[in-house]
């Protein structure tokens, strides 16, 4: 058992004013009130922190199976957990690429025995995610899988999106769709824009995005199946879903801690370092300001990392040679909160912390919606969150393999400092500031 | 004047006042070149390497020329055949050419950024960006500057139209760089299909009819056109293309009498430029070549201590 003594809960809606008390037994929030007293209990001061339901992010990329030299199940479950995260949801661009049930279960079990996050796998929409044929989707929704994405790219043929929304639609499981229009960005590097003309190197149009945002909201239209998009980036992807939420269809979308806090301009500021190459590329000011006027209205559903680790050796290079992805679990709570903070608060408090919660898991199937809510016997998924602490961005303590990350050196304020999952301790940091 | 740089990756950092000084140190070199014992012992005891990633023969052999003439020893290291091949990565190359105890490195790359990052990870050498990718290439900058001053006089106030493929030209960001940085009005000509998307964040205009942007202007720079362009489906044909932006006598006459025409080369006779423009009177490309040797000697013994 364990007792969370004098917090603020956030229940995944709204932000309690005064202290209380959590109560877990089991794996479960069993009672939720003040002065509450259980003497077998461990007893945890939160000392007027932000409890939380656990945080859920719906885009990791933990490299497993294929490419465990970047990162693993083990690596990326437990970084996650450092992070402030309790559930992840892993994109299936691996080798093989997680395209049938065998491949989710393998992952399911995987992540049991991880130590870190919950690990929910999504699966492939088309096999070797090659946008020809249509993967088992609901052999693998029966196994586990979460969302269906051919992420690392779109769904390369517009028919077999089409196929797969219609297909998916009794499955309660949502197509996740990477927008990039990929004749538009071969070769790109950048974003189109100030970065691409100082450099020469090729860019990545806006329009690349808002053509497929548009292509999967015309075929969610005519099919009435939901689709996610996920990292939107630019201001005319960010209205387009606005436009088609306003009609009333089943559109969402998130965004990543990346787009929300830094600009093409770094680039050139850092001297082309790899550290911000990322898919899709770092946008303009512009469009940094449209995310969060996004999160404001509620046209972004949720926060997502797009956490996409690379070994070292990989990523340590020129900057033209170097892969795309940020690996950003351990700190993109900071990242955001730090950013709110400094931007003077654009959004309240509660509506930001919807979409670590409420928000992500609502695109979630059916049985893990109630990890976005946190009351009595819902399971208990608790992240803690120290909105005064200050601490610098230290790689060399990360759980993760990845060692390059835009914000290493950098002070944040604002930690997540204890993440439970079922009830289990998973971090814990309550002590470090003190 | 201090000279502080030690490296050259870009001309970004450099000012009016620097590039002022450092073209007159040039004219000193070139004088140098013109004695009948061209070389001097200024960097005896130096052991600069030239990294070539790409082919390259006029700027390793201007480069190779201006480190013998300084009296360096040179090192020509190239990719084909050597570590590279065998997979080595960019950072333990230069890591044990820096451990060999090199004093600087020049280096040439195809992909962008290559310069920044050897100038991070070396801890001694001098880097010398001899072009990265379609980024920069400052020595070419540092030498158009040389000798455009040197038939124009003055460059402040002075007109440029810059006509060709700027998309993928790292001459013409650098040029660009370093001629605004003198006072130079830059145009740019070109099909639009070989133009950068944000023309205006790099401080200039852009107009597509070649004869308007050379109207007036002192200097005329052309530049390469590859013939990959036309398979990249960026322009129909090498002929329409030289028919609309082409040197031709007609459109040098529209610059100001004086003009001069500049091309990095190498040169496409009859694509970007017709013979009688590339060797009539108002060419100085020839020039060119010789101000490169001259700004590279300057570069290398400024920034190599020389000077101290």
């Amino acid at each position: 058992m364990i007792l969370l003594k004098n917090g603020r809960i956030f229940d995944g809606r709204t932000l309690a004013s005064a202290c209380e008390d959590v109560l877990i037994k089991d794996g479960v929030v069993v009672r939720r009130g003040s002065g509450l007293q259980e003497e077998e209990a461990e007893i945890f001061d939160m000392d007027g922190k932000i409890v939380c339901p656990g945080f859920i992010d719906l885009h990791v990329h933990f490299r497993d199976p294929g490419y465990e030299w970047r990162e693993d199940t083990e690596s990326g479950a437990q970084a996650a957990a450092a992070g402030g995260y309790a559930t992840v949801v892993t994109m299936p661009n691996t080798d093989p690429a997680v395209d049938n049930p065998v491949t989710v279960e393998y992952l399911v079990a995987r992540g049991k025995k991880a130590g870190g996050a919950r690990v929910l796998p999504s699966g492939c929409v088309s096999r070797r995610r090659e946008g020809k044929q249509l993967a088992e989707l609901a052999l693998m929704a029966q196994s586990g899988a979460v969302m269906f994405t051919d992420d690392g790219a779109p769904v390369a043929d517009a028919k077999l999106l089409k196929t797969a929304l219609l297909y998916s639609r009794d499955l309660d499981v949502k197509i996740m769709e990477h927008p990039e229009e990929p004749s538009l960005t071969a070769k790109a590097h950048v974003n189109e824009g100030v970065v691409s003309a100082s450099s020469g190197m090729k860019g990545w149009p806006a329009s690349a995005e808002v053509i497929d945002i548009q292509r999967g909201i015309t075929l969610s239209r005519e099919t009435d199946s939901p689709i996610h998009f996920t990292h939107v980036s630019t201001e005319l992807g960010i209205e387009a879903i606005r436009q088609a939420k306003k009609e009333g269809l089943q559109v969402t979308c998130d965004v990543t801690p990346h787009h929300l806090s830094l600009d093409e301009t770094c680039i050139l500021v850092s001297r082309f370092s790899s550290a911000y190459k990322v898919n899709p590329p770092l946008r303009t000011r512009k469009d940094v300001k449209a995310l969060w006027d996004a999160i404001a209205d509620g046209t972004a559903d949720a926060i997502v990392t797009d956490h996409a680790p690379y070994h070292m050796d990989e990523k340590d290079v020129p900057f033209q040679e170097a892969p795309c992805g940020i690996a950003s679990l351990e700190c993109s709570v900071a990242v955001v909160l730090d950013t709110w903070l400094k931007l003077g608060e654009p959004v309240t408090l509660e509506h930001l912390l919807s979409l670590f919660t409420s928000g992500p898991a609502a695109l979630l199937p059916r049985p893990w919606r109630s990890l976005g809510v946190l009351k009595e016997g819902a399971a208990a998924d608790i992240t803690v969150l120290d909105l005064d602490a200050v601490k610098r961005v230290d790689v060399n303590e990360w759980k993760s393999k990845a060692r390059l990350c835009p914000w290493n050196g950098e002070m944040l304020q604002g930690w997540p400092v204890m993440t439970l999952v079922e009830g289990k301790v998973r971090m814990n940091r309550l002590e470090d500031g003190e | 004047m201090e000279w502080r740089h030690k490296d050259l990756i870009t001309l970004e950092g450099w000012t009016r006042e620097e590039l002022h000084f450092f073209l007159e140190q040039a004219d000193y070199m070139e004088e140098l070149m013109n004695r009948p014992i061209k070389k001097v012992p200024a960097l005896r005891g130096k052991m600069v390497v030239n990294c070539f990633f790409e082919n390259s023969t006029r700027t390793r052999v201007s480069f190779e020329l201006a480190e013998k003439m300084l009296s360096a020893d040179v090192v020509n290291w190239s990719a084909s055949g050597s570590s590279a091949s065998k997979g080595e990565t960019l950072r333990d190359t230069v890591w044990t050419l820096e451990a060999m105890g090199a004093d600087a490195v020049v280096v040439r790359h195809g992909a962008v950024g290559v310069p920044d990052y050897l100038s991070k990870k070396l801890k001694r050498a001098s880097v010398f960006n001899a072009g990265d990718g379609t980024n920069g290439h400052p020595t070419q900058a540092l030498l158009d500057l040389h000798s455009a001053r040197k038939r124009l006089g003055g460059l402040d106030g002075a007109k440029m139209a810059m006509i060709g493929d700027v998309l993928h030209s790292r001459v013409a960001r650098s040029d660009i760089q370093a001629f605004r940085k003198m006072g130079v009005t830059v145009t740019l000509s070109g099909p639009a299909t070989l133009m950068p998307e944000d023309t205006a964040s790099l401080g200039v205009e852009y107009v597509s009819d070649a004869h308007e942007a050379a109207r007036g202007a002192d200097i005329l720079y052309f530049l390469r056109i590859q013939r990959e362009r036309q398979d990249d489906g960026l322009i129909p044909s090498i002929d329409e293309y030289h028919r609309r932006w082409g040197a031709t006598d007609s459109l040098v006459s529209a610059a100001s009498p004086n003009a001069v025409v500049m091309h990095p080369g190498p040169m496409n006779r009859g694509v970007e430029i017709s013979s009688s423009v590339a060797d009539g009177p108002k060419s100085v490309i020839l020039g060119q070549v010789r101000s490169g040797v001259a700004v590279r000697m300057a570069l290398l013994y400024l920034c190599l201590g020389g000077a101290r």
